[in-house]
């Protein structure tokens, strides 16, 4: 009787991590920034961002546009409309010990203009940028929070 | 006027059994001299004496006691000469050293904690793919596109050019 408590114990442990292990779920935050050289303004919420946007880039004004934090589930997209005609969509695609796999896709009026995968550990963030905007452009900046 | 039997009654004992001092010995056998009643007591002392002291000696001289003896040097023979780290050993040994079914799975847990922390202690401190973040596929049908990996920064940018599209006004 107590063999069979130990190994029922046992089953339960295994049960329990492999259901951690295989819950596949993950935050991340989309910020949307627009990006120009009209002004030199920075957004005081973009504060942490600012120094490896302004070594990256030679815009001199940076304001954040939106910021979306979010749950995502394994292979179920979230999109986000950002103007009418064109949306950004997240999918969690993956993710395997400390790493999250995402799919972005930038859609202009139905026609992805980027279809990119990029893998993430945790707090690390991927710039996407380029379509213009205004005067300027539009810098996405991905990161992931599991 | 004092009895001088009592003063030397209590004496008595310690002369007989030789044990008065030179002084106390020579008042007794002075008193001895003129006291009747005292040489009486001393003689039952020693009848007494002589009446315990003979059985027990005829006893003695009875039993053989080599046996005892012998006992006693074998038991001494048979027990080796233990080292101080034995003597340790034998008063410590629960604690310390446990039977060998302990040291089994003790061994076990020490080395599956080692190998385990092994891993920590030795694994590469190369930057590793939890500290970047790498595009692993990208795509565009209309644009240009550019991928930039600032170390410095630690950030991955992706780029695109020359989109042929109407400028979005800003929202």
């Amino acid at each position: 009787m107590k063999r069979i408590g130990f190994l029922l114990g046992l089953l339960l442990i295994f049960s329990v991590c492999i259901t951690s292990w295989a819950r596949a779920d993950a935050q991340a935050r989309l910020r949307i920034i627009g990006a120009s050289n009209s002004g030199a303004a920075i957004d005081p919420a973009l504060r942490d961002v600012h120094n490896q946007l302004g070594s990256l880039f030679s815009f001199t004004s940076y304001r954040l546009l939106r910021d979306e934090v979010f749950n995502l589930s394994l292979n179920r997209p979230i999109t986000i409309p950002v103007h009418p005609g064109r949306s950004i969509a997240v999918e969690l695609v993956g993710q395997k010990r400390n790493l999250a796999e995402f799919r972005v896709r930038v859609v202009r009026e139905g026609t992805d203009i980027l279809n990119a995968v990029v893998r993430l550990g945790p707090g690390r963030t991927v710039l996407i940028g380029g379509p213009k905007h205004g005067e300027g452009v539009v810098i996405l900046a991905l990161s992931a929070h599991f | 006027m004092k009895d001088p039997c009592s003063s030397v009654a209590p004496l008595l004992d310690k002369y007989f059994d030789g044990e008065a001092s030179a002084e106390e010995k020579e008042t007794i056998e002075r008193h001895l001299t003129d006291c009747g009643a005292c040489q009486g007591v001393l003689e039952s002392m020693g009848r007494l004496s002589a009446l315990i002291r003979t059985p027990v000696e005829a006893s003695v001289e009875q039993e053989a006691f080599p046996w005892v003896w012998q006992k006693i040097q074998r038991e001494i023979q048979v027990q080796p000469r233990t080292t101080w780290w034995e003597a340790l050993r034998a008063r410590l040994g629960p604690f310390l050293f446990p039977g060998r079914r302990t040291w089994v799975p003790a061994a076990v847990a020490l080395l599956i904690l080692l190998s385990v922390s092994a891993s920590f202690l030795f694994k590469k401190q190369t930057p590793s793919h939890q500290d970047l973040s790498v595009v692993e596929y990208v795509e565009s049908s209309s644009c240009n596109v550019m991928v930039y990996e600032s170390d410095q920064e630690q950030v991955t940018v992706i780029w695109l050019f020359e989109c042929p599209e109407k400028e979005a006004s800003p929202s």
